[in-house]
């Protein structure tokens, strides 16, 4: 177990990545060979990874190594304590999954874009995403940070020739650099206090620091990490940007990358700052928002892709009513408590990464095979993609927050320790405790109907379009990365006992929840909350469905096992059927977005095209419905025209003269001097 | 002393040449002053790196970025570069306004780097100031480059007698920072000339929008 948890372990896998890069660029002009270096290696570090990490929370204590450098204030050093540990281990395995996804996917790639270049970027990618879960200084983090951000960029708009994806890119490059800027000023405030980029040196000193200093820390991590978690209003980059990569890549920036702003939010707000309770409440409020939002702006999307990225929203809105209930009851004292909610918040980033990169790499087998994003297009996939169909069944099962599967018991979780938040409080945060709860209830309710409509549009009922008739099931490597994923999908339900002791330790582990323990006990027969108050048995839960699903079977079968089945047309009323017959994903949200018209601002056109002059037969109709971007003219536009307005008076210092930039550099540096002397 | 002196002295005379192969010929001193201290400075801790550093300054900065530069002039028959911003006598006295500059207090926080050679601090200081001076009076882009490459020889002074010369980021720095320099600088000055048919700066204002 101490060889797997040593640096030397963790030093091998960076360079696996790193091979894994250069290799697939050096092997770009032969593109099944870049394709299976680049994968292959990528699976192997990703595999390395999830022993590393595994070891390491096991393990129990955080193991810590460094490497120096000549800098005086940049240390590599690396430090990997339980939550680390556990973000690193989902990070790990979902790239593990979607490495093996990709070495059949990305076959259709081949002689349309460079496969070295993708497996340079995605290997870069993996191991930028785990250097920011395990660096430990403010410096170090932001170098990893940016690659991150590059390396995603670059992966974003690897389909060069489509226009929108390099709009999405830019667009996401911006938005991405506006959030470290606001990292920047976290962590320079935090060095202002401390004198030091070491986040255990910061956790220390930052204790005495003011009130006023703490909060405005925390806004500004509030916001940088805010946006990489797609937090609403923050969002808007996120459906645009996690449909233009490649689905391999789409499934790890849903189920991972996003995850990176929600790592930084726990540390900032729980272990190294102490959170105080407008923390709490406004992650409460954020979380609310982005989970009910982003399920709505879901049900109106026709882009399969797109629509799942708004359930990342909608699903890091349920992370943070975790986190949020975690930071008011530790702001309050109580931090049994407070373990149980956060262990809430983990559960659902662990099963959110596992069924969302699932639902991907479903949908990105669809997509190669059908070659359009547009699930109007689809129907009746399921007679020609039996096992993407049926992978993609528990990936929206457990979206869905369906029993016995394992998104089904982190909200179910998340429920209960808002329920805590109820009794425990006074009238005004049990009133925010009651929205909290009212919202994750609405939101389970939306985000089954919308993936009634995802997979029953997608696979059910008839071919809408020519090319479903040509499509095939993909490679046998890419069903087994998602088999895979679906048995831990189950096992995550089945063992969510186990996971949840596991968590509860991870939780207990941060700065100020230190040593306490969870309300009620976790074991893998049953998860109890304190006094009683709720009480569930998984496999009992299992055993349940298992036998009712049984005996429903047997019943069927008992009662019509006599009985003669006649094939034959179906009574169609006298009208040829065809699939245009059948209700589409616009009919299907349409009344849900209506009813909630108030919020979501719907555009509806209809155009109704008729046999005659009088318009008394209609020939067909047309119902175009779409959302109005609320955001863009309210918050994104103005401040685009403030910054321009800015530019433009700026601009005047750009006089073309080689001289005056040198000028101003000079100035610059002797103001600076002052300024240095002065603060001294 | 003597080098750091002919850094210093060296970034002043830059200011009065007319010539450009007089401007490259001063800055083939300059560096080799340079390169000659970092030698010292292997002889009293060697490090293998330092070394290369040493040899690496004198390979590119006293013999390949001149001779690059000789070609330059030779090939775009560029023999004067008078062109200034400042007449002579304005030019000494804001050299002089420099030096004076770096003797007062502002600059204690930087000089505090090393105490022992405070004197030898703000000397390299005043050469790094009066290096930017040279790249914003001069209108030729050679003398720009040369005014750069001076400011870094300066910088290269600075981190010597701040005892910096044995970190392996410094040793490192050089190595990399003089051959890219010299690269771009020659790519740099070679693209204005053919854009423009001269080195005049001015004539960039067409780039503007």
């Amino acid at each position: 177990m101490d060889f797997f948890s040593s640096s030397g372990v963790f030093y091998a896998l960076i360079a696996v990545f790193l091979a894994g890069a250069i290799g697939a660029l050096f092997l770009r002009r032969k593109d099944s060979a870049a394709n299976i270096w680049g994968n292959s290696l990528a699976a192997t570090g990703s595999l390395a990874g999830l022993l590393f990490a595994g070891a390491s929370l096991l393990h129990g204590s955080a193991t810590a190594f460094s490497l120096g450098t000549s800098f005086p204030l940049l240390t590599l050093t690396f430090r990997l304590d339980r939550l680390s540990a556990f973000f690193m281990l989902t990070v790990c395995f979902v790239a593990l999954i979607c490495s093996v996804y990709a070495i059949g996917y990305v076959r259709h790639y081949y002689g349309k874009y460079s496969v070295g270049v993708l497996g340079f970027f995605y290997n870069i990618f993996i191991a930028s995403m785990i250097l920011v879960m395990t660096v430990h200084n403010a410096l170090f983090f932001l170098i990893v940070w940016e690659v991150m951000s590059l390396a995603s960029y670059f992966l974003v708009i690897y389909e060069s020739r489509q226009s929108a994806n390099i709009r999405a890119g830019s667009f996401y490059l911006i938005m991405t650099h506006t959030g470290t800027a606001f990292i920047i000023v976290s962590f320079l405030l935090m060095y202002k206090v401390t004198g030091s980029f070491d986040f255990e040196t910061i956790a220390a000193g930052l204790a005495g620091a003011s009130a006023l200093m703490k909060n405005a820390i925390f806004l500004t991590a509030l916001i940088g990490f805010g946006v990489k978690a797609g937090i609403i209003p923050l969002h808007t980059w996120l459906p645009g940007a996690h449909p233009a990569a490649p689905s391999h890549v789409s499934a790890l920036m849903s189920g991972v990358m996003i995850k990176t702003g929600i790592y930084m939010l726990m540390r900032i707000s729980l272990d190294i700052l102490t959170g105080s309770y407008w923390w709490g409440i406004a992650l409460l409020a954020i979380g609310a928002a982005s989970s009910l939002l982003g399920v709505l702006y879901a049900l109106s999307e026709h882009d399969l892709k797109r629509l799942l990225a708004y359930h990342s929203i909608e699903n890091i809105g349920i992370i943070l009513l975790g986190l949020g209930s975690a930071v008011v009851f530790s702001s309050a004292g109580m931090d049994t408590l407070a373990v149980l909610a956060l262990a809430a918040a983990l559960f659902h980033t662990l099963n959110h990464a596992t069924f969302k990169a699932l639902l991907f790499l479903g949908a990105g087998s669809v997509i190669a095979a059908t070659h359009t994003r547009n699930i109007e297009k689809y129907g009746g996939l399921i007679r020609y993609m039996p096992l993407t169909a049926l992978f993609f069944l528990i990936g929206a099962m457990a979206i869905s927050a369906l029993p016995p599967l394992n998104g089904f018991f982190s909200e179910w979780l998340t429920f209960q320790a808002m329920f805590q938040g109820v009794t425990a409080f006074g009238l005004t945060t049990r009133i925010v405790f009651i929205l909290a709860i009212g919202s994750l209830a609405f939101t389970g309710g939306l985000a089954a109907a919308c993936f009634v409509k995802a997979f029953g549009i997608t696979f059910l009922a008839r071919p809408r379009s020519e090319a479903i008739a040509a499509a095939r099931e993909p490679s046998v490597l890419s069903r087994l990365a998602m088999a895979g994923m679906s048995a831990a999908i189950i096992g995550l339900g089945l063992f969510s006992g186990v996971v949840m002791r596991l968590l509860e330790g991870v939780a207990g582990s941060l700065g100020s929840l230190r040593g306490a323990a969870p309300p009620g006990s976790a074991q893998f027969q049953s998860v109890s909350i304190e006094n009683g108050f709720a009480r569930i048995s998984m496999p009992v839960v299992f055993a349940g469905i298992a036998v009712a699903f049984i005996g429903v079977m047997a019943a069927v079968y008992s009662f019509t096992r006599k009985r003669k089945t006649i094939t034959g047309p179906t009574w169609d009323c006298g009208t040829r059927l065809t699939p245009r017959m059948e209700i589409t994903a616009t009919g299907f949200s349409r009344s849900i977005i209506t009813v909630m018209r108030g919020v979501l601002r719907p555009s509806s056109e209809t155009e109704i095209e008729y046999h005659d002059a009088n318009r008394y037969f209609p020939k067909f109709g047309t119902v175009t419905m779409g959302l109005r971007d609320i955001y863009q003219p309210f918050i994104y536009r103005p401040l685009r025209e403030l910054t321009a307005m800015i530019a433009r008076h700026v601009r005047k210092v750009q006089g073309g003269n080689v001289n005056a930039y040198i000028l101003y550099i000079f100035l610059t540096l002797i103001g600076l001097l002052i300024l240095l002397d002065v603060g001294s | 002393m003597g080098f750091d002196i002919t850094v210093f002295t060296a970034a002043v005379l830059l200011h009065f040449t007319n010539k450009n192969i007089s401007a490259i010929r001063l800055y083939m001193v300059q560096s080799a002053a340079i390169g000659l201290l970092l030698l010292a400075s292997t002889l009293d801790r060697f490090t293998p790196l330092l070394l290369i550093a040493a040899i690496a300054t004198i390979t590119v900065k006293v013999l390949v970025a001149p001779y690059f530069f000789y070609g330059l002039t030779k090939r775009h028959d560029l023999k004067f570069s008078v062109s200034t911003y400042l007449n002579p006598p304005v030019t000494l006295a804001a050299i002089a306004g420099l030096l004076v500059l770096t003797q007062i207090d502002f600059f204690t926080p930087l000089v505090s780097l090393g105490t022992s050679e405070e004197k030898l601090l703000r000397l390299a200081f005043a050469t790094i100031l009066v290096s930017l001076l040279l790249s914003i009076n001069r209108r030729g882009a050679l003398s720009q480059v040369l005014g750069i490459l001076s400011l870094e020889n300066g910088i290269v002074s600075f981190a010597l007698f701040a005892g910096l010369e044995q970190s392996p980021g410094f040793q490192l720095g050089i190595t990399f920072n003089i051959l890219i320099w010299v690269i771009i600088a020659t790519v740099f000055a070679s693209m204005i000339f053919r854009k423009f048919g001269s080195l005049d700066v001015t004539s960039m204002k067409k780039l503007r929008d």
